[in-house]
């Protein structure tokens, strides 16, 4: 399999002989799995494809010249980068060419008015490293610090530290989109010359659109370039400690401190969430599941299994433990004012402090996820909310009674709650739920679970971050917005008339249940005959 | 790993592009220590494992790994040379005929690079440890192992633990990275021992050192005003754990039974050299970025450059950037390997220096070293 024989010729001509490749062996490493994000769903399985072949460009211009043959020749595609996302972020049809953009790595920082300028070859681990050195942070996405921080950024971004450095679509400074007719869009104050400063520029901005809540796979255009706010850190860089995988960063104990409260019940750690907020102290605010504890403890996943089938439903519900990170900006003083706040906070609600190493684990540099699923090697994070801290709270015990339906196949985790975080100095409340199998498995139970997930999203009138290209459009779609599908669908056709940009996205999930015959057992809404594809889409891929 | 899966399950064949894809590497085990922190994923031996079926299928070795093999087999050295390999030895050097340790100094270092082998026998004259040179010394394998030519690299390993054995002594130390690895993981590997199985410690320069400057035979007195930076050769970091064997089966969420301590690079040399190093008076130690078990590799080992020669001209040019970086004067690392590399990529004229461990620790012992 590969594309056109005329397409490729081309796009050879653009990127050079030695970044483009239609060989099976270079296609099968690009194919998604195994390990980490739905590693061995039905979705896994019934959805991706081996990629007919692979370009790499360096450049803007290269990629706007790609799509344009893409478009001329009717070759699907799909923008790539560090590829976390399992398999949402490879092809979904056969003979489609994957756009790597690894090779794109501009990077300029300007450290005075604090933001970067890059272009998705780069990683965070780079970014956060010179951000350091010039006493600034970002924060690394919950995707790891290997991850793209461009599509990251598009997609997810969020972290504890989101607590004081703020939204990931906020940080989004400037964006610049190759859309898929090849024209060239930049949006924010990327629009307005080369100073992206500031968030707004000129005429009408996209980024909402294109980066919404939590991204659309690529199925609108390729950003190859952003503009990122970082923030101000503290003046000491702290310093990589340890072999792995027992590796943290050493913290400087007058500025930074990560600190451990035991509090009386969840109503107080809930209260601890808000009153800390709103006194605005700290860098970063959570209760985080307690299978992390395990994870952190563990040398290998016999290990951890070891210490999670120690635990029982009481003790994970009376696992009630809020970390806080102390951060001294501006000074020693500002640190110490803060601890002061904090402790007459957490005294109030009967915390009571435990001792913690001066050191961070995972959240500067490294991020969670990059071990979070070593207990099965299969993961999926169902949802991830914004809301009320109570409405968050709320969430979790619906969704806890929901997966312990389906565990097993799901992992056994003795009902926790999930991951609670603050956000925007208290002024919101997040929650992310996770669920690990094991992928040899029958996985039918994930599946079901995932898109159920969505189902008691509407009936119990949460928010979901998982709309679109994440969950059944025809689902969600009707229930949200209102009519959030036909908008989707509306700007698909704008932006991306023939659908060459990594299709069938935002209707893969409904492709999905339309094709997997244990999904008909959950489809209790009304999903159309016909999706709507156009219609030279549907006589080139017969869907 | 998905190309690994592919060819089990025959859905690719041999071709030439795809045995680039598998030997343009240089198995410096950066992929392993990572993947194995998030999945436990034995990538390293994978990746082994796919080389010896190249082997098997008789797709592979790569041409220059080929010839190579074929002089280790025709002379016991890589270079076909017919010189004696103790030509390094000069007069100044005390070499005993017979002693409880043996130093084997490796192909690179007999031959090529004998300065290395020269400071390192002399640093353990100087150190106080009598040794011997194994009696019909013949190349490690090493080449032969990378390719995935196992049944050459089990013959070698065979007869070199017998000599070894037959010595009597009940160390061996060795000045290169490649060889250490070879001797204390790669020689278990393919026989099916552990390490504590061979019936002798393997030790290099750096551990033989450490040991004698903390028994306070070795004495690191003698300035050296320099400022340094230490560059984590793969075969004393992340590849040296010891060899156990194992065998098992994949159970309940993908957990194995029997249990497995996982080799994940923690035995690395890693403090040990930088206590050494921090003790000289006069020298800075400057650490670059990535460090330890994250260093960059310099692609210099296990026959890499033999046919991808640009990827270890790459690999090492872009490492030596990082640590001119630091603002270091040199750069200082434990294998002939390494240092061959590193000054093969420096340009002519650059002051910066390329030192080897057993340089530097004999110029603190009090002699400036034999720069050949």
């Amino acid at each position: 399999m590969s594309i056109q024989k005329d397409a490729y010729e081309i796009i050879k001509k653009i990127v050079g002989e030695t970044h483009i490749t239609d060989d099976p062996a270079d296609c099968i490493g690009y194919r998604s799995g195994p390990g980490g994000y739905e590693n061995g769903t039905g979705y896994d399985r019934v959805m991706t494809r081996i990629p007919g072949a692979i370009a790499m460009p360096e450049s803007s211009e290269q990629v706007q010249q790609i799509v344009k043959v893409c478009a001329r020749y009717g070759v699907p595609y799909v923008p790539y980068s560090t590829g976390f996302y399992g398999p949402r972020s490879h092809p979904h049809v056969d003979n489609a060419l994957i756009i790597d953009l690894k090779r794109m790595r501009g990077f300029e920082i300007d450290a005075k008015h604090y933001y970067i300028v890059v272009e998705p070859g780069v990683i965070y681990s780079q970014i956060q490293q010179v951000c350091m050195e010039h006493g600034a942070y970002v924060v690394v996405g919950g995707g790891g610090a290997q991850t793209s921080a461009v599509a990251n950024l598009l997609n997810d971004g969020w972290s504890p530290l989101s607590y004081r450095i703020g939204l990931p679509q906020r940080r989004i400074l400037g964006l610049e989109m190759i859309m898929p007719d090849g024209e060239i869009v930049r949006m924010g104050s990327l629009a307005d010359g080369e100073d992206p400063f500031w968030g707004e520029g000129i005429g009408p901005d996209l980024r909402g659109i294109l980066r919404g809540y939590t991204g659309l796979l690529g199925c609108l255009g390729i950003c190859t370039r952003m503009a990122i706010k970082t923030l101000p850190f503290q003046p000491v860089t702290p310093k990589p400690q340890g072999i792995s995988p027992d590796t943290s960063l050493s913290l400087p104990e007058k500025r930074v401190k990560w600190l451990n409260f035991t509090m009386p019940d969840l109503d107080a750690v809930q209260r601890a969430h808000i009153e800390l907020g709103h006194a605005e102290v700290g860098g970063a605010i959570t209760k985080v599941p307690l299978f992390w504890r395990a994870i952190a403890k563990a040398e290998d996943k016999e290990d951890f299994w070891r210490l999670w089938l120690k635990e029982t439903e009481d003790s994970v519900r009376n696992f009630c433990i809020v970390r806080v990170m102390l951060i001294g900006y501006t000074s020693e003083e500002q640190f110490d004012y803060d601890y002061h706040v904090l402790s007459d906070i957490m005294k109030e609600l009967g915390g009571i402090e435990r001792r913690t190493k001066p050191s961070d684990e995972s959240w500067f540099k490294n991020a969670d996820s990059a071990g979070m699923w070593l207990m099965t090697g299969s993961y999926v994070s169902v949802d991830y909310i914004m809301e009320s801290y109570t409405q968050a709270f709320r969430q979790g015990v619906s969704s806890m009674e929901l997966k312990d339906r389906y565990t097993p196949p799901l992992m056994p985790d003795f009902k926790d709650l999930g991951w609670f975080q603050g956000c925007e100095m208290g002024h919101l409340g997040y929650f992310e739920f996770l669920m690990y199998w094991d992928q040899r498995e029958d996985t039918a139970g994930v599946d079901q679970f995932y898109v159920e997930t969505s189902k008691m999203c509407i009936e119990n009138g949460y928010y979901t971050s998982l709309l679109g290209a994440h969950q059944p459009l025809m689902l969600t779609g009707p229930k949200y917005g209102p009519g959030y599908h036909e908008w989707i669908l509306k700007l698909k056709k704008e932006f991306d008339p023939e659908w060459m940009c990594h299709p069938p996205m935002p209707l893969a999930h409904d492709e999905f249940v339309k094709r997997a015959p244990w999904m008909k057992e959950v489809c209790n809404w009304n999903p159309p005959e016909d999706l709507p594809y156009p219609d030279r889409w549907k006589r080139q891929t017969g869907v | 790993m998905r190309i690994g899966l592919h060819l089990l399950e025959g859905e690719i064949e041999w071709s030439d592009h795809l045995l680039e894809l598998i030997y343009a590497d240089p198995l410096c085990g950066a992929c392993d220590v990572g993947c194995k922190r998030n999945l436990d994923l034995e990538i390293g031996l994978t990746l082994e494992a796919l080389r010896v079926k190249a082997v098997q299928d008789k797709a592979g070795p790569m041409p220059g790994q080929k010839k190579v093999i074929e002089n280790i087999k025709k002379t016991g050295n890589i270079y076909a040379s017919s010189k004696p390999r103790n030509g390094w030895v000069t007069k100044d050097i005390n070499v005993c005929e017979k002693a409880d340790t043996v130093y084997y100094p490796g192909c690179l270092s007999s031959f090529e690079k004998k300065e290395l082998a020269r400071t390192s026998a002399m640093l353990l004259n100087e150190a106080g440890v009598d040794f011997m040179l194994l009696p019909s010394e013949s190349c490690c394998g090493n080449v032969a192992f990378s390719a995935g030519d196992v049944e050459t690299a089990r013959s070698i390993a065979e007869k070199n633990i017998a000599n070894m054995r037959a010595t009597g002594a009940k160390t061996l130390v060795v000045s290169c990275a490649e060889c250490y690895r070879m001797w204390k993981v790669d020689y278990p590997k393919l026989l099916k021992i552990r390490t504590s199985d061979l019936g002798f410690e393997v030790k290099h320069i750096i551990e033989a050192a450490y040991d004698a400057w903390k028994a306070g035979s070795l004495e690191l007195d003698s300035p050296v005003n320099l400022q340094v930076t230490y560059h984590d050769s793969c075969g004393v970091s992340r590849l040296c754990d010891d060899w156990e064997p194992y065998k098992g089966e994949r159970g309940w969420m993908g957990t194995i039974e029997p249990g497995l301590k996982r080799r994940r690079g923690r035995q690395g040399l890693y403090l040990k050299t930088r206590e050494l190093l921090e003790a000289i008076p006069g020298l800075e130690l400057r650490e670059m970025q990535r460090t330890r078990e994250n260093a960059l590799c310099c692609a210099g080992g296990r026959g890499t450059a033999l046919d991808f020669p640009e990827l270890s001209s790459f690999s090492a040019a872009e490492r030596l950037r990082e640590a001119e970086s630091t603002g270091a004067e040199a750069l200082v690392t434990a294998c002939p390997w390494c240092v061959s590399n590193f000054s093969n990529v420096k340009q002519d004229g650059d002051p910066f220096e390329i030192n080897d461990i057993s340089q530097i620790l004999l110029r603190a012992a009090g002699q400036g070293g034999d720069k050949e």
